[in-house]
């Protein structure tokens, strides 16, 4: 039985394809300005790779913000929930889980079973976002995937007075035409990240075993800051790519449906 | 009036009256002579500026888009209320009324009383001193206050304000806020006939507009509830807390999630906007020990427990699965009460869900990602 799990973000959109407990197939894509053209090209481009189609899925779940315009779910479920969710099949033994997506982050707490016991998510504040890593990429010039990289070069990160990210990219640019290592710049917006993060996380109170999930969990930048800020280890996700965990999330609990439990 | 009978005519013909500070009833009235004044808080009583020919609307700032000219004269931390309420003021939409009324009940409203001193001088404007605690003194106070406010209103408007005169305003409120509490006790029912949304929009067009010119819209509701015999499917009773609230769109939001909103404790809600003022001895003494004994607004000192006991009650009265509490970004008086409520409120096994906001609705797919992802928690 196959079923599937679609997250539909701001910046990215992801599917997930699942059978017997266990992943078929995962895409993941730009995301488009209508939500439900990024659903339908995300979901064919799984179907097409796994060499299925539309009608071999028994059950659907969308979630991410553009889930309610999905047109070809069964459910929508909150990312809260699926993240949540999601990163327990990842981390089994995981208590508290961090993520940062394009546009917001959150950290939740699951209790034994797996299941949220609460959550806090930012405001409508930029900062403390992949929108925050974005911005400061744009700024120096550098791919996302190489901001993280540069902190473990850096030798004498700068720091930033705010984690406002109007402040800081103007903080940037004045460190940059200063002639400040880039490494140290990098190690620099990757702290900034990792202090706001780490307000959140602390504010929901952290149990172990702590992870991250969503594209920022890719960036060790970050994550090594966030350990020293939280001043806990946070396990990594090797299972697969932290970034598809809401879709795993929707997936799993597409299968639960599927097998006649209610979400 | 249109013939109101079923309850998607009247909710629409509500949500008109308040799309404009100035609807058609207010222009109604304005137009048989009679005198609107505005107000901003709770802490005001409406039966003193209900007297004779006055009528009170509670201030509002529907369809304020930005508040650049406001944001020039008050800072950054006052709330979005106080700065949307300056804003439509410099933009000539309460030119209509004959005057304001505020409560010192915060700092950011007693910088928007200065500054329409300054900007836009209204003909009429007082600010009422309410004092912080609840004792002998402050009733003694308050009651000057009101006095106070009492013979500023005559002597200005040239009216008649007798104890005869505010003792016929409180039956009057009283007969209208306890047909009003009959309907929200209501919601207590398994499956209530109406949504919060739909009750959020009879309660605020009932501040927007002159309550004697709309005596028989809760009837109406009523009947119209009944007649459609139910609401619709949800999946979790919520009681939405916090300062001022005054768009149902909010409401609809948290409801669009599969909530219902069956209890309110908010500055223009029913609790504890709705329990009757004594009819019995000297109407201002009457009217200040309500303003001191009901008000259970987070101003109050030494208040805590009580205020978080009357939330905890109503909750369980109405069999509320959860609390939502909302507040406006920088709003003192909320912002620390909501800190200490949420702990309060876990301590006796309610769930919680705290939102910060704008005075606008906005962020509507953030809030309903939040309030979605608080039903699944509560296993709803």
């Amino acid at each position: 039985m196959f079923v599937s799990g679609v997250d539909v973000g701001s910046l990215t959109s992801k599917a997930v394809i699942m059978k017997d407990d266990r992943i078929v197939k995962s895409v993941i894509i730009k995301s488009k300005a209508r939500p439900w053209e990024s659903a339908d090209e995300v979901m064919d481009m799984a179907l097409a790779r796994a060499g299925l189609d539309r009608k071999d899925i028994k059950n659907c779940v969308g979630t991410g913000y553009g889930r309610d315009k999905i047109s070809f779910i069964d459910e929508a479920v909150s990312e809260i929930a699926c993240h949540g969710r999601g990163a327990r099949w990842l981390v089994p033994s995981v208590r508290t889980v961090i993520d940062i997506g394009g546009q917001d982050c959150k950290a939740i707490r699951l209790d034994a079973k797996g299941d949220m016991m609460k959550f806090i998510t930012n405001d409508k504040c930029a900062s403390g976002t992949g929108r925050f890593l974005e911005v400061m990429a744009k700024v120096m010039n550098l791919d996302l995937d190489e901001l993280g990289e540069m902190s473990a070069r850096s030798k004498q990160p700068v720091t930033f007075a705010s984690a406002c990210t109007v402040w800081a990219q103007a903080d940037v640019i004045q460190q940059l035409n200063d002639k400040v290592p880039i490494e140290d710049i990098a190690a620099g917006v990757n702290n900034a990240m990792a202090s706001r993060m780490a307000i959140l996380a602390n504010s929901i109170g952290l149990e172990n075993d702590v992870c991250m999930t969503g594209g920022v969990a890719k960036n060790n930048g970050v994550v090594n800051a966030l350990e020293k800020h939280l001043g806990i280890r946070i396990k990594r996700i090797r299972r697969e790519d932290p970034q598809i965990a809401g879709a795993i999330g929707a997936a799993l609990f597409a299968m639960e449906k599927a097998s006649g439990g209610v979400i | 009036m249109r013939v109101l009978l079923k309850m998607n005519n009247l909710q629409e013909y509500l949500a008109g009256l308040l799309d404009d500070p100035c609807n058609e009833v207010v222009e109604q009235a304005v137009a048989y002579g009679m005198i609107p004044l505005g107000y901003t808080c709770s802490l005001i009583p409406e039966p003193v500026l209900s007297a004779g020919r006055l009528f009170p609307l509670r201030l509002r700032a529907p369809g304020v888009s930005g508040t650049e000219t406001a944001d020039i004269y008050l800072s950054s931390v006052i709330c979005s209320y106080t700065r949307s309420l300056l804003e439509l003021a410099l933009d000539s939409k309460y030119d209509f009324l004959k005057g304001w009324v505020f409560a010192a009940s915060c700092d950011h409203l007693r910088r928007l009383y200065d500054n329409l001193g300054y900007l836009n001088k209204p003909e009429f404007s007082f600010i009422l001193d309410v004092p912080h605690k609840n004792n002998e003194a402050a009733m003694e106070w308050l009651e000057l206050e009101l006095e106070k406010l009492r013979t500023a209103l005559s002597s200005h408007f040239n009216i008649d304000m007798s104890d005869e005169v505010i003792s016929t305003s409180i039956k009057e409120n009283n007969i209208m806020l306890a047909e009003l509490r009959s309907i929200g006790d209501m919601r207590k029912e398994a499956m209530p006939l109406f949504t919060g949304t739909e009750f959020h929009r009879l309660m605020m067009a009932l501040q927007a507009a002159p309550r004697k010119l709309l005596s028989d819209i809760p009837g109406r509701f009523r009947d119209a509830a009944l007649k459609r015999g139910g609401a619709g499917k949800f999946r979790a009773r919520f009681m939405i807390v916090g300062g001022e609230l005054d768009d149902p769109a909010y409401t609809g939001v948290i409801e669009s999630m599969g909530g219902r909103v069956v209890a309110d404790r908010y500055c223009t809600g029913s609790f504890p906007g709705l329990e009757p003022i004594s009819e019995s001895g000297k109407p201002l003494a009457a009217i200040a020990l309500y303003i001191l004994e009901k008000n259970r607004c987070p101003r109050m000192m030494e208040e805590f427990d009580r205020r978080a006991d009357y939330i905890i009650n109503i909750a369980r009265e109405y069999s509320a699965d959860g609390i939502i509490i909302q507040t406006i970004k920088f709003c003192d008086t909320w912002g620390v009460e909501s800190s200490l409520l949420v702990a309060a409120l876990r301590d006796a096994g309610i769930p919680v869900l705290r939102l910060e906001r704008e005075y606008r609705t906005g962020g509507e797919g953030q809030l309903r990602t939040r309030v979605q992802a608080f039903i699944e928690s509560m296993k709803k």
